[in-house]
């Protein structure tokens, strides 16, 4: 639904956005994950037409963004990242002047701010001014003003930024639902378990470029140190850390506290591998207590990218 | 209803707003226009001319209405000019700011349609606090006797005004970042643009004074107004003299009327701003203008100039109080009509400069723009970028407006030379050889620079070189006039605009009986001037070039 191709943006000498590609599937929630800086903004400011690429294409089905940015604007809904509101308006009135801007009958108007409303949780609002509205009050009030149209593809800029615990996860059942429904979501964030969840496709970006995309699990598992062993033991042993060493599939010790002998080391191996590092260590007269293996989160893949350690750098 | 009209209705006129606006706008309008009113109806005192006593006359309802209706006038411009236009200007740029303008950016309506959105319902509030002016202009009107069709006219153009002023504002408001700024910003423009400039056309430029109600109001209310109420006022005099200049307008060898010259001005400005809207609503990023529109704008003013200086330079009768004044009859010295002539010039050639000026900044690429053309062709596989495109060089278009205003100046000249006004000691290639050089130097390196840096780097050097140079001599001359006459006219010639004149009273050394050692200095600052102007268009074009095969 969204293919983004070859897509440059600059400002001046400055180079936000370098030879970024990228597709969205139809009904599907792709996630833009990246440090401050890093061209989400940017990039979702361009595809909902508000900047113009220095170079590449954006596509929305069979649309061009570039050069029928009317009919782009028809299918898009898009939200920032700070929520800017009409302060002197109802949130109805603000629901409803968009419903009117993009052309709604009275009746239709009428019946789609009314849905909007209630997808949102604001039907008991409906009268209130929004600059009376708390931050995460004006993010659902924009929110209803971004569905009030029906657009198939939305453009969420940190939607979760200024909502509660609770309101996030509603935020996010409501998203999955409007994916379900066929909407196709493009959303960034910093808060990576958001995404982990909601997504079924993010993209790491950093420097204005695409570092890694794809399923969280085709990244995870195309990633080699993609497990981790969490290891307790009944007291520090030099032992131990000579043991870690010598092993080769094993990596990057970390202390995890600071008053027990827990640590945490990367493992690049098979699955089938992990039975007998643990019969080793016993062996070697490590008193393990405890031993666990997670797989590596997008989290931990995202501070690597970040800090430039990436093997997807190297790459 | 337009959204966004509907929009600005919401949010300015809840019951709160209609009870305070309206029961200010109705306190405030009672008392100026009772208090003018009743001022106005008063019988003056005035000298029995055969007892030599004062007399007191009768008191005049009519009179009045007539005094009421100017000071009734003045209330609703600060209404919907004053107030009006600073909102629409405020809240324009607050939106932009806080990402407002976003949303409505993407919205499918017409950007015309958002155009009038915003500069009909923004200012919702202050059309609503003129409502209450209207019982009693009607007053004012029926006391007072004032004829509906010069009524009609006034408003007509009043209204024209106003939808000028705001949407100035609305353009100011999408330019200038800061909202407060931009209220006081789109204020003074709208002083600048509408009340100041005006000021030239009482210079002989009398299209200028058409940015205005003024001459509307001075030519079919004032001798209304005056055929009673203002009889046995002192000021007489100076009042006949502008209602009477006002009764028609000088153009080419016609006379057209206050109001239609009036609404022709300002529609071409309001098709100007329009333009510029449209375009920034289509897309923030493209330039105010396309070259095409730049164009077409450019020639305009350019006609409007030849068509309101043509009686000057033909029969040497200039039209404004002090183009009366400039005027070849009123003159009867060769050296006083000479100089007239000189200053006129400098009024031509200083305007049509800073409208190219403006042109350039608007219409040429900077870098950004530019490598946004080189990777668009190389995308579509064309050999070059599109001439009319706005990211290609701008030069061509530049040379072209260049053009238009020598040939503009040329027939200026042709006719001076033929007229029997005027006594030229030159021929017509003398006097436009060096305004040719000076003209085309100037705007070849201007466009480079212009295509070379950013705003900041563009501004900053026609800052440093026009403006720096000229203070200096400045300074100089106040302090060490006599000595260094000779450097305070080459630091003048650094700028192009002292060129032209210093050229003029150089050709007419012998008329204007400048000393032949002054005139040698001149004649060297000249050449100093187009030196450096030489230099500079030949060193930024080369490194315009060196970038862009880069």
């Amino acid at each position: 639904m969204i293919q983004v191709q070859d897509l440059k943006i600059h400002y001046g000498d400055f180079v936000a956005v370098d030879n970024l590609s990228f597709s969205v599937k139809p009904g599907s929630v792709f996630g833009l994950i990246g440090p401050n800086g890093a061209g989400k903004t940017t990039t979702i400011k361009a595809i909902a037409t508000l900047i113009e690429p220095t170079y590449g294409e954006i596509m929305l089905g069979e649309t061009s963004v570039l050069h029928q940015p009317e009919q782009a604007r028809r299918m898009l809904g898009y939200m920032p990242d700070f929520p800017p509101v009409y302060d002197d308006l109802r949130v109805e009135e603000f629901c409803d002047l968009f419903a009117h801007a993009y052309g709604q009958s009275v009746a239709e108007r009428k019946e789609k701010v009314e849905k909007a409303l209630a997808q949102t949780e604001l039907t008991t609002k409906r009268r209130e001014l929004c600059k009376s509205l708390s931050r995460g009050m004006k993010q659902r009030a924009l929110l209803a003003k971004t569905l009030v149209h029906d657009p198939s593809v939305m453009l969420l800029d940190e939607p979760g930024a200024n909502l509660d615990p609770k309101a996030r996860i509603d935020m996010r059942k409501l998203l999955r639902k409007l994916a379900d429904q066929g909407k196709t979501i493009l959303v960034s964030s910093h808060v990576l378990t958001e995404l982990q969840d909601l997504c079924d496709e993010i993209g790491i970006m950093r420097d204005g470029k695409m570092v890694v995309s794809g399923s969280i699990e085709e990244i995870t598992q195309r990633k080699k140190s993609s497990r981790k062993l969490e290891i307790e033991l009944l007291e520090e042993s030099h032992q131990f850390t000579e043991f870690v060493e010598q092993w080769p599939t094993l990596s990057e010790l970390k202390k995890t506290h600071d008053t027990k002998a827990q640590f945490e080391i990367s493992h690049s191996g098979g699955r089938e591998e992990i039975p007998g590092i643990l019969s080793q260590m016993i062996e070697h007269g490590l008193k393990v207590t405890s031993f666990t293996t997670r797989k590596s989160k997008v989290e931990d893949l995202f501070l690597e990218i970040e800090s430039g350690s990436s093997e997807f750098d190297q790459n | 209803m337009n959204p966004l009209i509907l929009k600005g209705i919401r949010e300015n006129l809840r019951p709160k707003h209609l009870i305070a606006a309206g029961l200010f706008s109705l306190i405030v309008c009672s008392t100026v226009y009772l208090t003018s009113y009743l001022e106005g109806s008063e019988g003056k005192y005035s000298k029995d001319p055969q007892t030599k006593e004062w007399v007191k006359g009768e008191s005049s309802p009519v009179n009045g209405a007539r005094n009421a209706f100017t000071f009734l006038l003045a209330l609703q411009g600060f209404y919907l000019m004053f107030l009006g236009t600073g909102r629409v200007a405020s809240i324009t740029a607050e939106e932009r700011e806080s990402g407002l303008l976003d949303y409505q950016r993407m919205t499918p309506m017409n950007p015309l349609s958002k155009i009038i959105g915003y500069i009909f319902g923004i200012p919702a509030r202050e059309y609503y606090m003129f409502l209450f002016t209207l019982p009693f202009l009607g007053h004012a009107i029926l006391v007072g006797k004032l004829p509906w069709g010069n009524i009609i006219q006034l408003y007509s153009v009043f209204f024209c005004s106003v939808i000028l002023y705001h949407l100035t504002a609305h353009a100011v408001g999408l330019v200038v970042p800061k909202p407060r700024a931009a209220s006081w910003v789109s204020r003074i423009v709208v002083l600048g643009l509408y009340v100041v400039l005006p000021g030239l056309g009482q210079a002989g430029i009398s299209f200028l004074s058409f940015l205005t109600i003024l001459p509307t109001y001075f030519g079919k209310i004032l001798p209304i107004i005056r055929e009673e109420g203002y009889q046995k006022r002192g000021h007489f005099d100076y009042e006949a003299r502008i209602a009477d200049f006002w009764k028609d307008v000088p153009f080419f060898d016609f006379a057209i009327s206050p109001t239609t010259f009036t609404f022709l001005m300002q529609g071409l400005l309001i098709l100007i701003l329009l333009i510029t809207g449209y375009r920034k609503w289509r897309n923030q990023a493209l330039p105010a203008l396309s070259k095409s529109s730049a164009l077409f704008i450019y020639s305009i003013f350019q006609f409007l100039l030849l068509g309101c200086l043509w009686t000057f330079f033909d029969k040497g009768e200039a039209s404004g109080l002090i183009g009366q004044e400039l005027s070849a009859n009123e003159f009867s010295g060769k050296e006083e009509k000479i100089l007239g002539l000189i200053l006129v010039i400098g009024i031509f050639f200083s305007l049509s400069f800073l409208f190219i000026l403006c042109l350039i900044n608007i219409c040429c690429p900077d870098r950004h723009l530019y490598l946004k053309g080189i990777q668009r062709i190389a995308k579509f596989n064309l050999a070059r970028i599109p001439r009319i495109a706005d990211e290609s060089s701008g030069l061509g278009l530049m040379l072209i407006l260049t053009a238009i205003t020598l040939f503009t100046y040329s027939v200026l000249i042709k006719l001076a030379l033929h007229s029997d006004a005027w006594v030229l000691n030159s021929s017509f290639l003398s006097l436009c050889l060096i305004p040719t050089i000076t003209l085309l130097l100037a705007v070849i390196y201007l466009q480079a620079s212009r295509e070379i840096w950013f705003n900041l780097g563009f501004w900053g050097f026609v800052g440093l070189l026009w403006i720096t140079p000229l203070l200096a001599s400045l300074v100089l001359g106040v302090g060490w006039g006599e000595e260094n006459i000779g450097l305070i006219l080459k630091l003048l010639a650094i700028n192009p605009l002292s060129i032209i004149p210093m050229h003029w009273v150089y050709e007419h050394a012998e008329i204007v009986k400048l000393p032949q050692e002054i005139a040698q200095n001149i004649n060297s600052a000249i050449q100093f001037g187009l030196l450096i102007a030489g230099i500079f268009a030949i060193l930024l074009q080369s490194r315009l070039y060196f970038i862009r095969k880069k």
